[in-house]
């Protein structure tokens, strides 16, 4: 019992400062400086949002979050697949290959993204942001995918090559459904990578492809200390992270961790 | 030639057909840009100056640069610094949270979620958050210590605070990681070996020394050499909260590249120090690679 009062008393402590950023997002904007207890809440800071460009910026990140985590799909599942039941030399290198890409620091990427994307015209577009997503988005759905279809036992495809599908056949209508809540996490922790992302999008974005986090730091640069704002688009864009996690919760450390621990 | 090989065959072409878009979007977005960073490291390369991209009259001066002068050994020494707060408060409340939550109950389980959420914040919103905390006026820790008697200045345009109080927020945000590691490691854990310990009469921190900590050592392993990779990358934080200043009191590698590169136009300085920051990764990702693989080995 003093355990479980002690779990409590320390969590609501480890929540407090998101506790407090949502208190502030509900303060009406006067009252934020003077600190009290009390206070009316007010949706006024999140209708203030709604007039400028942060819907556009929200809706650049839904649409490059969303593109970048089919598009690691398609690519990713096959290939994961085919390194689950193929035995072959290069297997280690390539899992090595996706640990360092896991772990490389963006700015390596970005410097050579930049040169790139400016001699192709990608600066600035939502496609350039979906492409380079695509470093951290399909090492993680080849590893991760890859430990869920080892888990399938054989002999259930095996069947059906045996009435005669073929590989791909046999892949879609047995072995893809059996890993359809593996298939389901990873695609959302695609999303929540892809969403969070805040350096890629600072460096190769200015204003048409924008994406949610750099505009609230603009709020800070640009407009002022406009602290309820801030606060409220803060909310905004922790809301969609927190209700996947949620649902995959199960699941994260396994991508978190993708090439670090074999099974 | 039977039918069986002939499946074999037509088996290995559709195995490599669907690794082969894999593996060439692979090589064009990671390994390209990792050899065309190589190129670029060697050369003076500025936007200003485009002809500077095809100059490699001296190969290595970005590299000379770096290491004889004063400002990279500076990032490095900072980057250290915070790494091993960061990285040793994360282990010290990761490790000593995940023993007390450690318990079979639905209550628990519940209280294990609501402390993943710091780890899966957006960066922004953590940044943003610890702004807010470490802004005289609006937060409510400035107050509370001067209610105790320890009046405080702002930590973040402190020369001497602003690197621990970075430290501190990335603390925050990163201790559920390990602390998830760790539970992982301990729910494994037989109960045989607990109770031979308990009927041997040891005590609580003997039982954590002796018996727990070794079986929990290979996870916990592997979790620090990845928080201590990501700690090197740890960039919103610095961003929003102190611009890597006061001075350059936060400016840490990573901070210190981004800040030649994109706001001094060195990209060529910038790219040796990014490709340097790659191999110290590439070194420690082997690492995790033969640790993770002998813990697997154990199993």
């Amino acid at each position: 019992m003093l355990t479980h009062l002690a779990a409590t008393a320390l969590l609501v402590l480890a929540l407090a400062p998101v506790l407090w950023l949502l208190q502030m997002s509900f303060r009406p904007n006067a009252d934020i400086m003077s600190g009290g207890i009390g206070f009316t809440p007010t949706l006024a800071n999140y209708r203030a949002l709604a007039g400028g460009g942060f819907p556009a910026s929200f809706a650049n990140s839904l649409m490059a979050s969303t593109s970048s985590t089919v598009l690691s799909l398609l690519i990713g599942v096959p290939a994961a697949y085919a390194l689950s039941r193929w035995r072959f030399r290069a297997r280690g290198q390539i899992a090595m290959w996706i640990l360092v890409t896991r772990m490389a620091p963006p700015i390596a990427f970005t410097i050579p993204f930049f040169l790139a994307y400016s001699w192709l015209g990608l600066l600035d577009t939502v496609g350039g942001l979906v492409i380079i997503y695509l470093t951290f988005n399909l090492a993680m759905v080849i590893w991760t995918m890859r430990s869920f279809f080892a888990a399938i036992p054989r002999a259930l495809e095996e069947a059906a090559w045996i009435d005669g599908a073929g590989v791909w056949m046999a892949f879609l209508r047995v072995v893809l459904p059996l890993t359809a809540p593996g298939l389901a996490a990873t695609g959302i922790l695609c999303f929540i990578m892809s969403w969070n992302d805040f350096f890629f999008a600072l460096i190769l974005t200015r204003t048409n492809a924008m994406t949610a986090p750099v505009a609230i730091v603009n709020f800070m640069q640009y407009a002022g200390w406009e602290w309820g704002k801030i606060a409220a688009a803060g909310m905004l864009v922790l809301l969609p992270v927190l209700i996947f996690t949620f649902f995959a919760r199960a699941y994260l450390v396994r991508g978190m961790m993708a090439g670090g621990v074999k099974e | 030639m039977s039918a069986r090989t002939g499946w074999a065959n037509a088996q290995r072409r559709a195995f490599t057909l669907g690794l082969a878009p894999a593996l060439i979007v692979l090589a064009v977005v990671t390994l390209a840009p990792a050899i065309y960073l190589v190129v670029t490291s060697l050369t003076p390369l500025t936007p200003v100056n485009p002809a500077s991209l095809l100059n490699f009259s001296d190969p290595l001066g970005n590299y000379r640069q770096a290491l004889f002068g004063s400002s990279f050994l500076h990032s490095v020494r900072l980057q250290l610094e915070l790494s091993v707060i960061t990285v040793g408060l994360q282990t010290a409340v990761g490790v000593g949270l995940a023993l007390l939550l450690n318990l079979e109950s639905r209550f628990m389980e519940a209280v294990r979620t609501g402390f993943l959420v710091p780890m899966v914040l957006p960066p922004i919103v953590v940044a943003i958050i610890w702004k807010v905390l470490y802004t005289p006026g609006i937060s409510p820790l400035y107050g509370a210590l001067g209610a105790l008697g320890i009046p405080v200045g702002s930590l973040i345009t402190n020369p001497v605070a602003a690197l621990p109080a970075i430290a501190l927020a990335d603390t925050w945000e990163w201790f559920p990681f390990t602390m998830l590691m760790v539970l992982a490691a301990l729910q494994m854990m037989p109960t045989e070996q607990l109770e031979a310990a308990r009927i041997d009469g040891a005590g609580a921190m003997q039982m954590f020394w002796y018996v727990r900590l070794p079986f929990i050592r290979p996870a916990l392993t592997v979790a620090v050499l990845f928080r201590l990779i990501d700690s090197i990358k740890a960039f919103p934080l610095i961003y929003v909260l102190t611009n890597g200043g006061p001075g350059q009191a936060t400016e840490v590698t990573n901070y210190y590249a981004f800040i030649q590169t994109f706001n001094f136009a060195y990209w060529g300085y910038g790219s040796a120090i990014a490709t340097m920051m790659v191999a110290g990764v590439f070194v420690l990702s082997f690492a995790v690679n033969r640790l993770g693989g002998a813990q697997a080995a154990d199993e």
